[in-house]
């Protein structure tokens, strides 16, 4: 899978969760926390994600990526190693 | 019991109607919603008679909010929003209002969801299930919602979970923790599971009417056999008169008595001694008679020996001569929601000046009852009981005074 296919994925899910996201123009570089999704939406958001793309992630690797780009990148690299 | 502490504001939803403009028109109506319940969830090895709520309309307000919520927690919201403009309690400080819940297990439908989706694969579960699976999550999303910061927290009485709420939103109020506290009824949102269950212990009907849903509700009626389930959801502003008054709240009634008692018995059959316990304290403490009260809103779910009992009860009260009908036989039983629903029923009538009918009471267990039957009765209410009673043991009597004769006491 793409990365440009999993950033969709993160966007589909954070404006299902964060409502207020629906016109948002998403870019990777946006943090997901600077976009009012607080930690529980941010931890509601990863495993939808995770749970679509049949992945499961340890949970201390979700702190690394700061944004929206590098978290897609953390499931590619994810998927190419499972 | 303090001498003013009144109802101001109120807000409801049930199968017959939401909001109390549609809810009292629907009661004196003697609407029904009785049909096999088709709720996602409610189905299981066989078909289960209820009354479901067919559309929740969704306030603006809390639009966001329900997003995400179970069917208990969006009621919650809607019923507060309704209860909370009538009673414009955004001119109250946040810290000075509080919010009593009245049920627990509220959520098993959602959560028997959940257990099926993620059998197997429990390492996807939501995190926000780790929120959501508690009732106190309803608490918090109202809470947040409105901005309530006094004290918010559930209560659990099984079917007298609304009087429950009432009794402790009062106490709240009376003992200064707050200035306004809101009761509420929670709606219980049963899964196939606890259907078949109640279906097996035999608390639930319907073997009598399996092929005629609507004859199937019919408390203290010969041929009841069981309650039947009504999904509902009520909500009772509680505070003193001269604080409603300020905001420009008329009252509809003030609380007068309170009675909560325990059966000491686990198991569901119901008990005339805590019954007439519960009722001696409510009419002791409110100052009253069983002979000075003039309406009588029942427990009534339908259960076989559960009528009888309560009739016992009301005669042993001195009861027998009050108006008398059966809320239940129009919205189902709401379980955790009961106790608040029927009070509200009450409240309304109360102001309406008239009596809701009772469906299905063709053959009333006791014939000598003051009972309101097939069309509604013209009475104004001056004193009322209302009643629940609640597996575990639990019993519960309210006894209300009409604000009109209240202000005529000019409390």
């Amino acid at each position: 899978m793409e990365k440009t296919q999993i950033v969709d994925l993160i966007v589909h899910y954070a404006r299902q969760v964060v409502p207020a996201l629906a016109d948002h123009d998403f870019s990777e570089s946006d943090r997901l926390s600077e976009l009012g999704a607080n930690s529980v939406d941010r931890a509601e958001i990863t495993m939808l994600v995770q749970e679509s793309l049949d992945l499961s992630i340890p949970r201390v690797a979700l702190f690394g990526p700061k944004n929206i780009g590098e978290l897609a990148e953390l499931f590619v690299q994810s998927l190419h190693v499972s | 019991m303090s001498p003013d502490l009144v109802v101001s504001a109120l807000g409801v939803v049930s199968p017959i109607a939401q909001g109390k403009v549609g809810f009292i028109d629907a009661l004196l109506g003697g609407a029904h919603a009785f049909r096999t319940l088709s709720r996602e969830g409610r189905q299981g090895e066989e078909r289960f008679i209820g009354a479901e709520i067919a559309n929740l309309a969704i306030p603006a307000r809390v639009e966001s909010m329900c997003a995400r919520a179970s069917l208990s927690a969006q009621s919650a919201l809607v019923v507060l929003y309704e209860a909370w403009e009538e009673a414009r309690l955004t001119d109250v400080a946040p810290q000075r209002v509080g919010l009593v819940i009245g049920g627990s297990n509220l959520q098993q439908r959602e959560l028997a969801r959940v257990h099926e989706s993620y059998r197997g694969r429990a390492r996807f579960v939501r995190p926000t299930y780790a929120l959501s699976f508690m009732d106190t999550d309803l608490c918090g999303m109202c809470a947040q919602q409105f901005g309530i910061a006094g004290t918010v927290f559930t209560v659990g009485g099984a079917s007298a979970s609304g009087q429950l709420a009432i009794v402790h939103a009062a106490n709240a109020v009376m003992t200064r923790q707050v200035d306004v506290c809101i009761a509420l009824g929670g709606l219980m949102d049963l899964s196939y599971l606890e259907c078949h269950a109640f279906r097996a212990l035999g608390a639930m009907g319907s073997d009598r009417f399996a092929d005629a849903p609507e004859l199937a509700c019919r408390p203290f009626d010969a041929d009841r056999d069981g309650f039947i389930y009504g999904e509902s959801s009520a909500a009772i502003v509680l505070e003193r008169a001269a604080t409603a008054r300020a905001r420009g709240c008329e009252p509809y009634a003030v609380l007068k008595g309170m009675g909560v008692t325990s059966s000491a018995n686990r198991n569901p059959d119901p008990s005339l001694d805590a019954q007439v316990r519960a009722i001696t304290i409510a009419l002791e403490s409110s100052g009253s008679s069983g002979g000075g009260i003039d309406y009588v809103n029942p427990h009534g779910t339908g259960s076989a020996i559960g009528d009888e009992t309560e009739l016992r009860a009301l005669r042993a009260c001195g009861l027998n001569g009050a108006h008398i009908n059966a809320t239940k036989s129009l919205v189902g039983h709401g379980l955790t929601a009961a106790g608040a629903v029927e009070v509200v029923a009450t409240m309304l009538q109360m102001r309406a000046g008239k009596l809701h009918p009772s469906r299905n009471l063709d053959r009333p267990v006791d014939s000598d009852m003051n009972w309101v039957r097939n069309e509604p009765v013209d009475h104004s209410i001056m004193q009322a009981l209302t009643m629940s009673t609640g597996f575990g043991g639990i019993n519960t009597a309210l006894c209300w005074q009409a604000w009109s004769l209240a202000a005529a006491e000019a409390i």
